[in-house]
């Protein structure tokens, strides 16, 4: 099964109410928010969700007069113990492997992080980190 | 007056007009295809024009035809006898473009020698010039006709208020060039220092210009700083400030009809107006060298009015331009198109984005924010590509528009849309 899971990126403005004008539209839909990750600027931020139907919350999203688009990026198991993140950290970096960021995954019952590389990197780093026993999820 | 010509009779004036305007169409049939095809299309010579009234049946030119033949096409003397060319801003690349030879500079120290006088300035005068020098024709425009009447210039520009505040004060400046709302802008900035320091200025008038203004501003700078307030009415096409000036007596412009012909016509069919009825001001110029043009679409609102004005002059009065028949909006005494900054977004981003124009004022400066709708096309998963996004429009847009704007994304639909079509500009200043 793919590794690759599909983040949706979402450009909000810096406004008071826009991030619950967002989640309301996606709960009245019934889609449910796995992961949620805010960046921000000084006036505007891009929102990064993952969510149970990233296909139809994108069109949902669309319709309401949000841009959003599509993001390629693998998320991680990391037990909870000393230097776990580390060793994810670690086994990229010996391959020149760039983080653009990564944070943690909200709902997972066991401890996880989801990462972005560049796209370029992705296969291999999804493959090193394969070969280095550490174990990728699926789906969240 | 500077030169009796302002107050000859209209006879005088008119025979002299006439005389320059078929010097001026025989020189730009024979010396331009652009002219010669437009004048040949409608079946016209230049010896067809035996009256003023005949001027009616030339064709107009317009911006565009300035654009079409960047940057020098329509220039009617060759390279060696132009002495300064200027510009103003265009689309990227493409700005407009207009030439002096020597002759043509001295017409404009002439004109705007009897500016400077009408003003009440002379050699003994200390002008503060706080246009922008450069390839704006206020700044250069200002300060020759300055040197012209043998006043002191102190070659300012724009920017630094607070050194220019201190200059104006030290060096006894008693003339003020520069936008009314820089003008304004100077007061605020020097009144800080305390009303006892506001004592020691020297200023006993102002010659204003570039950009729309009310009543009420004019009013206010006049107030504020104790000075007269005169207008002066240019554009560079023509020749740059200095097409007209208000005297002492009158809020109309004198307008410097020996060199520069002026009509009003009806914006939609071209049909000329008579006087005291507005329209779009058109102008055609009589003496101009390295650019004649004929019959100019200025795009200005105004009124022409030939009842005779105290101060003796007999040229004709021009109103203070009431508006514009485009969208063009001036900002900081740029002229900005709606279209143009299309044109930078859509060049910097390679693609059409949905825009809107927000003009407003800051203290009495102009700001202008641009917001800009961020597509999905455009959109990136970083924050970083998003700020670059914003910083290379602002960027191209002072490179390309000579205007500091403040770039907004803004989520798609945002904008506001009357009838389903999109509202390019709301001008907060009006």
């Amino acid at each position: 099964m793919s590794k690759i899971i599909k983040q949706l990126s979402i450009f909000v403005e810096n406004k008071m109410g826009e991030l619950s004008d967002i989640t309301t539209l996606l709960a009245s839909e019934h889609i449910s928010i796995e992961s949620i990750n805010l960046s921000d600027a000084s006036d505007f931020g891009i929102l990064r969700l993952i969510v149970d139907d990233s296909q139809r919350a994108k069109e949902i999203l669309e319709k309401n007069g949000f841009s959003s688009r599509f993001t390629d990026v693998f998320a991680v198991e990391i037990s909870d113990h000393v230097g776990s993140f580390n060793s994810v950290i670690k086994a990229l970096a010996k391959q020149n492997i760039n983080i653009e960021y990564t944070y943690t995954i909200s709902n997972a019952e066991i401890g996880a992080f989801i990462f972005k590389v560049a796209d370029l990197e992705l296969a291999n780093a999804i493959k090193t980190l394969e070969k280095e026993g550490i174990h990728l999820l699926c789906e969240i | 007056m500077w030169n009796k010509i302002e107050g000859a009779p209209r006879e005088t004036i008119e025979e002299t007009q006439l005389k320059r305007l078929k010097e001026t169409l025989e020189r730009v049939y024979e010396l331009t295809s652009f002219y010669k095809e437009k004048f040949d299309e409608l079946g016209i010579a230049p010896k067809d024009i035996k009256s003023l009234k005949d001027i009616e049946r030339l064709p107009f030119t317009k911006k565009q035809d300035l654009r079409n033949h960047y940057p020098f096409g329509l220039f009617c003397v060759p390279m060696s006898e132009v002495v300064r060319v200027h510009s103003s801003s265009g689309t990227t690349g493409k700005p407009t473009v207009v030439g002096y030879t020597q002759s043509d500079m001295d017409v404009w120290d002439e004109v705007m020698a009897r500016v400077y006088t009408m003003a009440g300035a002379t050699a003994d005068d200390v002008v503060h010039n706080a246009y922008g020098y450069g390839l704006f024709t206020g700044g250069l425009g200002f300060d020759s006709g300055a040197k012209k009447i043998g006043a002191t210039t102190i070659p300012a520009s724009s920017g630094f208020t607070d050194r220019q505040i201190m200059l104006m004060k030290d060096f006894n400046a008693t003339i003020l060039a520069a936008t009314p709302s820089f003008a304004l802008h100077m007061y605020e900035t020097a009144k800080k220092s305390g009303s006892g320091y506001l004592k020691d200025f020297k200023l006993k008038s102002g010659v204003f210009g570039a950009e729309p203004t009310s009543d009420g501003l004019k009013e206010e700078v006049s107030r504020v700083w104790g000075i007269d307030y005169h207008e002066v009415y240019g554009l560079s096409e023509i020749i740059g400030p200095g097409v007209s000036s208000n005297c002492k007596h009158s809020k109309l412009l004198h307008v410097n009809e020996d060199h520069f012909y002026p009509e009003i016509v009806d914006y939609k069919t071209g049909k000329v107006l008579p006087d005291g009825e507005r329209g779009e001001l058109v102008i055609t110029s009589l003496t101009k060298q390295a650019l004649p043009i004929i019959r100019y679409r200025t795009g200005d609102i105004t009124s022409l009015h030939r009842e005779p004005c105290a101060c003796g002059r007999t040229l004709v009065r021009m109103e203070s331009i009431v508006g514009r028949v485009d969208d063009m909006i001036i900002v900081n005494g740029v002229n900005v198109y709606p279209s143009q900054v299309e044109h930078v977004i859509a060049n910097t981003k390679g693609v059409t984005l949905n825009y809107q124009i927000i003009a407003d004022k800051k203290g009495h400066l102009d700001k202008i924010d641009i917001l800009v709708e961020v597509s999905d096309e455009v959109l990136s998963d970083s924050v970083a590509e998003m700020e670059k996004i914003k910083k290379d429009i602002q960027h191209s847009l002072a490179n390309n528009l000579y205007i500091n704007a403040n770039v907004k994304l803004v989520e798609p639909r945002t904008l506001e849309r009357s009838m389903g079509k999109a509202i390019r500009v709301i001008d907060k200043r009006i």
